[in-house]
């Protein structure tokens, strides 16, 4: 136990006084966490800019006008009047969406000759694409509805009977889990535990790799350590500290980013503990096999990407093909972005989240087994030749 | 000149090919990313929303009603449920995104023009899911109610003509333009594969200084009294071409055998994407100019590189973020390069525009170049 | 006289060299085998695989009764001086001998004895990267030294260092064999070759042994060979 512990105090020690390690493990997650928060705050995407082309300027068409002005999701750019000053604001990003009245449109509808309003929204970026197009359908099935009323109304129709005929059959539609349609809801906290991923990897994937660079490794070879202690007393400082930004993070995004965290507190705290474990495991293993910090850290940062948009947290698993979603499955990542996702903002009990802690229990398993009975050898490499930055060492500021 | 400018360049290219991890990063790195992310987005729109019915009446009035959710854009119907509870439990265990609830006596009740209320139920915790599924929810909506309203004022004697014109008070129709169906592969796959390789040019830009000075092999370029300036140009003038050249194949296969578009002519879009090679390459030089050792040096970079894609606002728009947000982040190349590919590749927005965005990374790599010029003349 | 180290027919491959062809030695309880050879002979590898740090790709390799791939226990007998700067060189020198301490589980009972016979008093707040050579060496000798080890590998224990240094350092070696304990010193520079007690000459991966006056004298020969050809040229 004084071992594990002494081990644990070194690398502590160490930590603090590598001023970028330090600043990577306590401030860049929080940083990287306040960045994305302060993008995602509005949580809503409104005010999109919409332009009202009225070639017909009847009293229809100015209803109708009246309609987008009035919705909170749209913001009317006034000055945007013909067609082609909307295609040119639609390519220049004045305007996301558009509405066009056609010529003598009120006449043809009254003559009951075809005519349309044509609605325009920007699919180039599918964020205001999908939104948008929801907002044109809820403002154009109001303007429907209170529009039937008033022809109703027209045809001596009570307020009742026409609130009677209309509400026939209604249909409520409820969201659930997220009922703004929050994009921070949605999105936030799974780029956390991404951050959380690649934070917690690129610091301790280097704690044997350093100590290699430095020869110092050789002291815990030749010392009579066991591996499981060099793996428990290494792993402490930096499991604690992926915990507590775990916890810190999760503050800061319900405190400040208003995310929804609801669900079980038991629930958060043994997945973040899972998943925590095997980053740590899966970070000191790959430590103990890396040949050198820079190639470590190259790689792990491309990591992060790649993973987030294969594990269905964005782009849904029933859309992604089979054999993805099996690559998916073997990332720790995959199972908590979704697993936390089944707590936090769908608030699901147990059993609905019993599969992912299995698979994290699985995954910190298969990952902490190999870092606690590593075998205390070194494969000696040949030094020198052509290959750069392949040793154990990379270019450092030389004097 | 030409002759040392050539040599250093030659040498160069030499160590990025034999420094295996950066060859690797560099080769395959954001062609797998393409891969893999145009695999992953294959189904290209979100059609076949999963979607479950639970239909207490089971009258042929509610069955076409069901049909009709079936027949709805992008929903499909994948079950039909005894009861609300087990409803419930398929969009909890994410089976369903979509359930409707259809009353006991439904037909009964329309039958005889009393109100009947449906339920739709819709999983939020997926916003792409959700604003699909909701869209195509509130067209269901429109019609249903529609119907029902038209055949309540037939039942109270209204001509059918009438009824219909009460309730068809006009047609509208939508065009997402730029990206007619509205296909997910489209909007994210190559903006994605692009970030990849960006991260990848400033891990491979941040070695620029650092791996020079950082071994023994500096002492000879410093006894040879070549100017720096003309030897730091030319690695970098080999970097860039480097950067140039992995981008090929990538926008080979993006636009040439995926069919993403590309509405803006080649040799501008390429013109873009050099200018951004270069703003990327002078962040990675300025890291590497003032780092102790290699590994800073990519830490540094990647702190930009990483989080810059979220903050270009290519996906949640910057109109959405904060103002003081915005500001910064137009400070980023990757802001102007991913905000480009949306106005040029997509939308063509002229070379108008496309000349101010280059001037915008010129820019930034003049105030990187610069900065990175002080630390070495320092140093 | 006890065997501590028993090496069989010990090969070692890094990538397409043989650094090690098929060597065989033993080593004796008290003794100190003085490893002799020039820089790049395979004395590192040799030592390296002794004190259970290298894999090796074939042979038997035995340290106190241990078959070293097989078992760990053997390290708690031995003390390692790296050729390399192998101590944590942001930690002070206390901080480093309280670490290895600890890795070593050997008791604290022991730093302050070698603090006062290495002298090492004045440097104890100091980080051990910024010692000089002979402190460095001093410190590295203690840290081994920390779990009274029966069997020392030291690797170039004496460089190029101060000469009081080295008078401490050969004191404590000396100390450290009369109390009973074995040591196994690889050097490059002849210098030393008097104060093993047998020498093992290794070059192109064999081991050959002699007395160290014997070692002395050859090595002597062949420096004059040498300048008998009138070059200056490598040996």
């Amino acid at each position: 136990m004084r071992q594990i512990l002494n081990i644990a105090h070194y690398e502590m020690l160490h930590i603090i006084k590598e001023k970028t390690l330090f600043l990577m493990v306590f401030l860049v997650p929080l940083g990287y966490a306040a960045l994305f928060g302060a993008a995602y705050v509005t949580a809503v995407l409104n005010n999109v800019p919409i332009a009202i082309v009225d070639l017909d300027d009847s009293k229809l068409s100015r209803e109708i006008a009246a309609a987008f002005a009035n919705s909170p999701h749209f913001k009317v750019v006034d000055d945007i009047k013909t067609y082609p000053e909307l295609q040119e604001g639609m390519k220049n990003g004045r305007l996301r969406a558009g509405v066009v009245i056609p010529e003598h449109f009120e006449q043809k509808l009254a003559r009951h000759e075809l005519t349309r309003v044509l609605t325009v929204y920007d699919g180039s970026n599918l964020i205001w694409g999908y939104n948008t197009r929801k907002y044109i359908r809820e403002v154009f099935n109001e303007f429907t509805a209170s529009s039937t009323a008033s022809y109703l109304a027209g045809m001596g129709y009570t307020k009742n009977e026409i609130r009677s005929i209309m509400d026939t059959v209604s249909l409520n539609t409820e969201v659930w889990y997220n009922p703004t349609f929050s994009y921070t809801n949605f999105l936030f906290l799974g780029l956390v535990m991404i951050i959380l991923h690649q934070i917690g990897l690129l610091s301790v994937s280097l704690t044997v790799t350093r100590e290699k660079e430095r020869k110092t490794w050789l002291q815990f070879l030749s010392a009579p350590v066991p591996a499981w202690k060099i793996f428990t007393g290494k792993a402490i400082p930096y499991f604690a500290a992926n915990f507590f930004n775990y916890a810190l993070l999760l503050w800061f995004a319900s405190r400040f980013v208003h995310v929804k965290i609801g669900g079980s507190p038991g629930l958060i705290l043994v997945l973040g503990l899972l998943y925590d474990l095997v980053i740590t495991g899966a970070g000191f293993f790959i430590s103990l096999h890396a040949s050198n910090s820079l190639q470590v850290t190259r790689y792990v940062m491309l990591l992060g990407v790649p993973f987030f948009m294969i594990s269905g947290y964005t782009w849904p698993g029933t859309h992604i093909p089979a054999f993805i979603n099996y690559l998916a499955r073997l990332l720790p990542s995959t199972w908590m972005v979704l697993g936390f996702r089944q707590v936090v903002l769908k608030e699901l009990d147990m059993s609905y989240v019993l599969p992912y802690i299995r698979a994290l229990g699985l995954m910190a398993v298969l990952a902490v087994l190999p870092a606690v009975t590593f075998a205390k050898r070194l494969r000696p490499r040949p030094q020198g030749g052509p290959v750069l930055n392949n040793g154990p060492s990379y270019p450092a500021r030389w004097k | 000149m030409l002759k040392q400018v050539m040599a250093i360049i030659r040498r160069e290219l030499f160590y990025m090919w034999h420094d295996r991890g950066l060859r690797n990063i560099l080769l395959w790195g954001s062609l797998t990313g393409l891969l893999l992310l145009y695999a992953t987005y294959s189904a290209q729109v979100l059609k076949d929303i999963p979607t479950a019915v639970v239909d207490l009446d089971n009258s042929s009035a509610s069955r076409e009603l069901v049909d009709k959710i079936g027949q709805a854009e992008y929903l499909k119907l994948v079950a039909s449920v005894a009861s609300y509870d087990d409803l419930q439990e398929l969009i909890k265990q994410g089976k369903a995104v979509v359930g409707v609830v259809i009353p006991e006596n439904f037909a009964r009740d329309v039958a005889l023009g009393r109100q009947t209320r449906v339920l739709a139920v819709i999983d939020g915790s997926n916003m792409i899911y959700a604003t699909n599924a909701s869209a195509a929810v509130l067209t269901v909506t429109r019609t249903v109610s529609a119907q029902a309203g038209v055949s309540a004022l037939v039942a109270r004697g209204v001509q059918l003509q009438q009824a219909k014109a009460a309730y068809q008070a006009f047609d509208f129709s939508e065009e997402p333009w730029f990206n007619p169906a509205l296909n997910y592969a489209y909007f994210l796959v190559l903006a994605l594969a692009l970030n990849i390789w960006q991260q990848c040019c400033t891990l491979a830009a941040c070695l620029n200084v650092i791996g020079e000075r950082g071994m023994k092999s500096w002492l000879q370029i410093k006894a040879s009294g070549i100017s720096k300036f003309r030897f730091f140009a030319s690695k970098s003038i080999a970097q860039v071409f480097i950067f140039m050249a992995i981008v090929l194949p990538l926008y080979v296969l993006a636009f040439g055998v995926f069919k993403l578009p590309l509405n803006c002519s080649w040799p501008s879009f390429l013109l873009f994407t050099l200018a951004f090679a270069i703003a990327i390459h002078s962040i990675g030089t300025l890291a590497s100019s003032f780092a102790r050792n290699a590994v800073d040096a990519a830490r540094f970079g990647m702190i930009i590189a990483l989080p810059s894609f979220v903050l270009s606002g290519y996906t949640w728009p910057l109109e959405a973020m904060p103002a003081y947000l915005q500001k910064a982040a137009w400070v980023l190349p990757q802001t102007w390069f991913f905000q480009g590919l949306n106005y040029f590749a997509f939308k063509n927005a002229g070379w108008h525009l496309m000349s101010h965005y280059i001037l915008a990374m010129l820019a930034v790599a003049a105030v990187c170049y610069g900065a990175a010029a002080v630390f070495i003349a320092r140093s | 006289m006890e065997t501590i180290v028993a090496v069989k027919d010990l090969t070692q491959k890094i990538g397409k060299k043989t650094v090690l062809d098929g060597l065989s030695l033993e080593v004796s309880t008290g003794e100190c085998l003085g490893i002799f050879g020039m820089k790049g002979s395979g004395k590192t590898t040799l030592l390296h695989i002794l004190a259970g740090i290298d894999r090796f790709t074939s042979g038997k390799v035995e340290v106190a009764g241990v078959d070293v791939r097989k078992n760990e226990g053997f390290k708690k007998y031995l003390g390692l001086v790296t050729q390399e700067r192998s101590l944590f060189h942001d930690l002070s020198a206390a901080e480093n001998l309280d670490f290895i301490a600890a890795l070593k589980n050997a008791g604290r009972e022991n730093i302050d004895r070698l603090i006062e016979r290495l002298e090492l008093g004045e440097v104890l707040n100091q980080p051990a990267g910024s010692l000089e050579a002979g402190l460095y060496q001093r410190l590295a000798l203690a840290c081994a030294l920390l779990n009274k080890p029966r069997l020392l590998i030291a690797d170039e224990l004496i460089g190029a260092i101060d000469l009081d240094s080295r008078r401490i350092i050969l004191r404590e070696l000396e100390t450290f064999l009369a109390g009973g304990g074995t040591c196994i010193w690889a050097f490059s520079n002849a210098d030393f070759l008097p104060h093993a007690g047998r020498v093992g000459w290794l070059e192109k991966g064999k081991i050959t042994f002699y007395q160290p006056a014997e070692a002395l004298a050859r090595w002597n020969d062949r420096l004059q060979s040498l300048a008998g050809q009138g070059g200056d040229g490598g040996a």
